[in-house]
């Protein structure tokens, strides 16, 4: 017995050994709220996928702290005349296994995602309007008339269609990341499924990985082109699914930062301690109401009539769904492209930083509710409407109670209203939406890149987001124009041109805009330097300390 | 016994193959979508289908399915979920990760059940007793997760000694606190039917017998009492065994384990519902259940020779 004790103890020792010696001070211990899905550009689909793959792969520009493109793989570049012709000139940089960075990486990458035509090849021909995309990505045409080119190693070269003026901010997204061509081919399909078939080039290489993990670490990579400016050693990423197991593991030590939700954040405000860690950051999407205009939803399509729609948008308390329900932080928001995440680049002004714009339009405002009702039931010839809401159940903790409130709200307000609540899967809200099977629909919208047309683009007639059906030629046109035609080459032609659009959306409220999400995040204290951005890449933490 | 094995085989072989065609016809009516894009267009969608196979009749997925299943042991690649790795890649490293957690889960579980089952068994009435049935009764109360909430709070949190979430660098010490937890049910199961099969062959006919041919102690217990003990304790061991071995789904989801528990939820409620994850996770749930089964039938022979004989006149 003696024996076994004295074993155990030994055993127990050299555990407690093994654990002190593995502590690792100068890596960032970080929360995600859900899988990394793929850290192949081409497959990659969320936010925290895109977080990882920008810790290890460099585009040819970065993000600076404010969300504006800074030179990164491409040291300079220049812009032909017309704005159709992009030439970046590449630094030396070296990839994880010694090969030089190549303009082919670029061009290889780039073909790729168009010849493999998934769910961000639309960044290359609808957003970037990159000349040949489009043919590739709908008709199957050769991947090689794509019209990018790699004049020599260190010069790429990329025609576009049209001018795109937040081209080189595009450049930051991972779809357009470099991939190297042989390295690529060796591997095969296991790409990115492992730190072993996975190449880096940016400030982090991969240390510990395999496909869902919930725990995986990236370490500093020495041999990255700007590596004295990489001040952690690394990052320990850690999936935790619910918040109360985030916050204790916070307080524990184990992580710097986690993401906590809204009824925390309120017990987190009166903690002395937790309270001046707490930060909240612009999550970036907007979540707003669909309205289905079809004859066959909405109560023998009832939602076609604009005056309802207004109706309803002018019931709902935005005010109280985000500081009694959401509680994060999160912004009421009244405009159909919402505030954070593009600027003019003349005025440096916030395309949504005028709320009060379309007070006519969207608010609460129980008396204008009325009148619209009113409206509509006169130009519909009835006074009753019963329509079903869905929402997702898996979409976040707050979903299901902003549902109920604005049920209650547009209830209360507009006698003669009915709303049922479905809740489901966000997969099959999407697919009802697609199917268009559904009369409102409470959904969301990330920015994919810092222009408005992220949110104006999708409501032109038979865009595959326009979910409501609406369809309008005067707007159509506009963002026409502003796409490209006539306003293309104008930026602040352009700039007003969507202003108007925009007025066009909330004047028939075509959605009505409830809330622009934030994150409230805890960070440690001594943790500096990490960016958040509301769009494209949500943390950077190439300049971060601990 | 050989032919009666071949028997055995055969039928679990079938079996499966019938579960198999159950579970692709079941994923196929399930409610969702494969490809939730809100971001390609409806010809783009259409062509992922038809690559992936989706849009031929349904005999012809399967038999394209089982015939790449047995020939290359290749569960195709996934429909959503990670996206277009091979499903053996992401299996394995789940499967280890579940399967040595599970393991020492049942290590730990059957080796004190079965020493506090003894203890109680042969102190049956008195104080020993009444504690080892308390202590497995709270065991088959409290649900694993429950014991994992506790012990993660004190031994990670309060006293920080063991990772707060599961490492896959520190494997072994990290694995300390999901399987303890996941041992209790094993554990407290084993314990209560060891005692009551125990004391059950101590109070037989034969075991007097042997006790009045002077035999006592620990070889009456190893060759008499616990050999009979154990055949019913077998049985109730076989399905703990695959309980385990399938991991557990929230204590993989709470303690950060990517295991194959973890995996079925994110394949059935993740981004799209995913296909061939589904079924790949089903067959090997099936396969183990079934495996575990047949291993059982043949150990009963082993154990208790009656059962040999049963199958020789069965055979006959």
């Amino acid at each position: 017995m003696k024996k076994i004790l004295s074993l155990i103890l030994a055993a127990v020792m050299l555990m407690s050994v093994v654990s002190f010696a593995s502590a690792e001070d100068a890596y960032l211990g970080v929360m995600l709220s859900s899988n990394v899905m793929s850290l192949d550009t081409n497959l990659a689909t969320d936010g925290d996928s895109f977080e990882v793959i920008a810790d290890c792969i460099d585009g040819l520009t970065q993000m600076d702290d404010e969300g504006a493109a800074i030179p990164a793989l491409a040291e300079s570049y220049d812009l032909s005349d017309d704005g159709l012709t992009y030439t970046f000139h590449l630094r030396d940089a070296k990839w994880t296994n010694g090969a030089a960075v190549t303009a082919n990486d670029f061009v290889f990458a780039w073909r790729r995602i168009a010849k493999e035509a998934g769910e961000y090849a639309y960044m290359l021909d609808e957003i970037g309007n990159i000349k040949g995309a489009a043919a590739i990505i709908h008709d199957g045409a050769d991947p090689e008339t794509l019209a990018v080119k790699a004049e020599d190693d260190k010069t790429f070269v990329v025609e576009l269609e049209v001018p795109v003026s937040f081209f080189p901010s595009l450049m930051y997204f991972p779809t357009f990341y470099p991939i190297n061509e042989e390295f690529y081919n060796s591997v095969g399909e296991a790409y990115g499924t492992s730190p072993e078939t996975f190449l880096s080039n940016g400030a982090f290489t991969l240390e510990a990985y395999t496909p869902g993990a919930a725990s995986f670490s990236v370490k500093k990579n020495a041999d990255y082109w700007d590596a004295e400016n990489v001040k952690l050693a690394g990052i320990n990423y850690q999936v935790v699914g619910s918040s109360d197991n985030a916050l204790t593991a916070f307080r524990s030590g184990t992580l710097d930062i986690v993401m906590i939700n809204g009824s925390q954040v309120d017990a987190a405000k009166k903690d002395a301690d937790l309270s001046s860690k707490l930060t909240v950051t612009g999550a970036g999407y907007m979540w707003y109401l669909s309205f289905s205009q079809t004859e066959k939803n909405a109560d023998n399509g009832a939602l076609a009539n604009a005056n309802l729609r207004l109706a309803i948008s002018n019931a709902i308390d935005r005010d109280n769904l985000v500081d009694n329900y959401v509680m994060d932080g999160s912004l009421a928001t009244y405009t159909a492209v919402p505030p954070q995440f593009a600027a003019s680049a003349t005025t440096g002004e916030d395309f949504s930083a005028d709320q009060a714009r379309f007070a006519d339009y969207v608010g609460f405002n129980p008396d204008k509710a009325a009148e619209y009702l009113a409206a509509a039931q006169e130009e519909l010839g009835r006074e009753e409407f019963t329509f079903t809401m869905i929402y997702g159940s898996n979409e976040g903790d707050e979903v299901a109670k902003v549902a109920q409130a604005i049920k209650e709200d547009v209830e209360d307000l507009l006698p003669g209203v009915t709303i049922n609540l479905q809740s489901m899967t966000k997969t099959e809200r999407l697919d009802k939406m697609q199917n268009d099977n559904y009369d409102i629909a409470l959904t969301r919208w990330g920015p994919d890149y810092a222009d408005p047309m992220t949110y104006l683009g999708m409501w032109i007639t038979n865009n595959s987001n326009n979910y409501g059906f609406w369809s309008n030629a005067e707007y159509d046109q506009l963002i026409a124009d502003c796409t490209t035609g006539a306003y293309i080459t104008d930026y602040d032609a352009r700039w007003d041109a969507m202003l108007q659009a925009e007025t066009l959306v909330m004047q028939e409220a075509v959605i009505a805009p409830l809330y622009t999400k934030a994150n409230a995040n805890l960070i440690s204290e001594g943790v500096e330097g990490v960016a958040f951005h509301p769009v494209a890449l949500n943390r950077v933490y190439k300049n971060a300390t601990k | 016994m050989t032919k009666y094995i071949l028997k055995r085989v055969g039928m679990a072989f079938l079996t499966l193959l019938i579960i198999t065609f159950l579970l692709f016809l079941l994923v196929r009516i399930m409610p969702g979508n494969p490809f939730p894009s809100e971001r390609m267009s409806a010809d783009q969608i259409a062509n992922k289908r038809a690559e992936m196979g989706l849009d031929n009749p349904i005999l012809v997925q399967f038999v394209d399915y089982i015939r790449k299943l047995l020939l290359e042991g290749d569960f195709g690649n996934g429909t959503s979920l990670y996206y277009g790795v091979p499903i053996n890649t992401v299996l394995s490293s789940c499967m280890s990760n579940s399967f040595r957690i599970g393991g020492l889960a049942i290590l730990i579980g059957t080796a004190l059940g079965l020493i506090l089952g003894i203890t109680a068994a042969l102190h049956k009435g008195k104080f020993l007793d009444g504690f080892c049935t308390v202590l497995s009764i709270i065991g088959v109360c409290v649900p694993s997760y429950v014991f994992l909430i506790f012990l993660q709070y004190y031994f990670s949190f309060k006293i920080p000694f063991f990772p707060y979430f599961f490492d896959a660098k520190r494997f072994l010490f990290s694995s300390i606190i999901p399987s303890l937890s996941l041992s209790l049910f094993t554990l407290s199961t084993i314990a209560r039917f060891t005692r009551n099969e125990m004391v059950e062959v101590m109070d037989s006919d034969y075991v007097r017998l042997a006790e009045s041919k002077g035999m006592y102690g620990n070889s009456l217990v190893r060759r008499h009492v616990l050999r009979n003990a154990l055949i019913p304790i077998v049985t109730v061991l076989a399905p703990l065994i695959v309980d385990l071995l399938t991991g557990a789904l929230v204590v993989e989801k709470i303690y950060g384990i990517n295991g194959i528990g973890k995996l079925m939820v994110d394949a059935i409620t993740g981004e799209g519902i995913d296909y061939n994850y589904v079924l790949a996770l089903g067959i090997l749930y099936s396969t183990l259940y079934i495996g575990i089964m047949l291993v059982v039938d043949i150990l009963y022979g082993i154990l208790d020779p009656r059962i040999r004989v049963q199958g020789k006149a069965g055979d006959a």
